[in-house]
């Protein structure tokens, strides 16, 4: 349970920098706003436990599904956070959990480019990307009952969402497991709605097709 | 007739549909043509029990043990385990220290413990009502039609609350939000009262008998809890508490469709 009492300070509204980009410094000058002034050291710190303390969990959630594993994960959220700390002096109050998970998920992938290279993560998203615009139909695979659907165990569910690619991965586990609303995951994901909602409705199709062809 | 927005892809609006990402003009064209259209309604109960699935088997986390330390440690926060550097200690002062920490550690705990979960709980929606009423915009979706807020919560988390109608009443419905206590997001309906904001939050309490509602009075404000139906409810505000009470008992009593 993270519940942290308000200081008077927290009303204060500062300009927020939503994306620097994935590999960019977090670093940021420190804000002109008079109130920044006074024991800056305390103060990021009460600001980092209430704003991005309580979303670890989220956080920890989206690295993970990113990088496929705990372990990775958990290097990715301490970097990431430690990203944010260093930032946090720019976030307006009251919109954390998507900055937050802005910051997690550009340190997730520079953190694979630069550990895990071998997965050429992006070109092969590219390519599945392509590949699914080309065939909307796939007219190949059955597409299953909704009663098959209800009836999937969570290692299958697991595998179905594991294997999409992760344009689509991270973008149904920012709805559906999370909660984000479609311009929250735009904010996040740094593109328009309208892929937003193209990536939802073709990364579910193919959970929903691949959990139709374990279970039949 | 208002003209549906068009989509490259026919199942699009069903996504948006079921995300509760349409404004209601938009969200009755989409159920106006599952109506007509039957292989829509099967992409959208599709749709529907994969969302159910993955509700049910891939829940949000909690972050696993020991990752908020090392979070905190990298930022400065916790200090990196010490280690006992003294050139002389004796074995006596280090067996007495292990019991004097033993004996702190205790009672320690049983301090730390002392606040209930109810009671962080309580604090917590008490100071999401604050901040609120800080923020320039004390609700995420404003709306005094409860048929648009309802519907907002649905496509945002696992359980709507109970929304009822109480303008008649001098309690009109101003909007929602959604404030995390703890580390779960919960829905809070927002009433006005005068110029005062109500505060309703809804925390799920699984398998909790029904109460009637009990005040208290936390930081200044008044706060009524009550439980019905396996959900929590806690009414905040700074109106006076009769005003608080009167309400507390119209939304228990209300039915939410008249």
């Amino acid at each position: 349970m993270t519940i942290v009492s308000l200081r008077r300070r927290d009303a204060v509204r500062t300009k927020g920098r939503l994306d620097d980009g994935p590999g960019e410094s977090f670093d940021q000058k420190p804000q002109i706003d008079g109130e920044n002034n006074m024991a800056p050291g305390q103060d990021d710190h009460a600001r980092f436990t209430r704003l991005v303390l309580p979303h670890l969990g989220d956080a920890y959630s989206l690295a993970r599904w990113i990088t496929g594993n705990r372990a990775d994960a958990e290097d990715v959220v301490q970097e990431a956070c430690l990203r944010a700390f260093r930032a946090i002096g720019s976030l307006a109050d009251g919109s954390a959990r998507p900055w937050v998970l802005t910051i997690v998920r550009n340190t997730a992938y520079t953190w694979l480019r630069k550990n895990r290279p071998s997965a050429v993560l992006v070109v092969e998203d590219l390519e599945d990307v392509e590949a699914a615009n080309a065939d909307p139909g796939d007219p190949d695979s059955e597409t299953p009952e909704t009663a098959l659907i209800a009836k999937a165990d969570a290692a299958c569910l697991q595998a179905a969402v594991m294997a999409l690619p992760t344009a689509y991965r991270e973008t149904m586990i920012l709805r559906d497991v999370q909660g984000l609303s479609y311009r929250e995951i735009a904010e996040v994901t740094g593109v328009p709605i309208g892929t937003v909602m193209s990536r939802l409705a073709r990364g579910r199709n193919r959970v929903i097709k691949s959990i139709g062809r374990n279970e039949s | 007739m208002t003209r549906p927005l068009i989509y490259e892809d026919s199942t699009l609006p069903v996504h948006a549909y079921l995300d509760g990402e349409l404004d209601p003009t938009n969200a009755l064209a989409v159920e106006k043509r599952m109506a007509i259209d039957p292989a829509l309604a099967a992409e959208c109960e599709r749709v529907e029990a994969l969302q159910r699935l993955m509700r049910e088997h891939l829940p949000r986390e909690a972050p696993p043990p020991g990752l908020r330390m090392r979070v905190e440690t990298a930022v400065g926060m916790r200090r990196p385990r010490t280690q006992f550097a003294h050139a002389q200690f004796s074995w006596r002062a280090l067996a007495a220290s292990i019991a004097v920490t033993a004996v702190v550690a205790s009672s320690a705990t049983s301090m730390l413990r002392a606040p209930s979960q109810s009671d962080m709980v309580r604090d917590g929606i008490v100071d999401a009502h604050i901040r609120s009423l800080m923020a320039s915009q004390p609700i995420d979706v404003a709306s005094s039609d409860r048929h648009t807020v309802k519907p907002w919560f649905n496509g945002r988390i696992p359980q709507a609350p109970r929304v009822v109608d109480l303008a008649k009443q001098d309690f009109p419905l101003v909007g929602g939000r959604i404030d995390v206590v703890g580390e779960v997001p919960v829905p809070t309906l927002v009433y006005g009262r005068a110029k005062h904001l109500i505060s309703v939050t809804a925390v799920p309490a699984p398998g909790r008998a029904n109460s009637a509602p009990v005040p208290r009075a936390v930081d200044g404000y008044n706060m009524y809890r009550w439980t019905e139906d396996g959900v929590a409810y806690w009414a905040v505000s700074d109106v006076a508490a009769a005003d608080l009470d009167k309400f507390s008992e119209l939304f228990r009593t209300t039915p939410p469709d008249q």
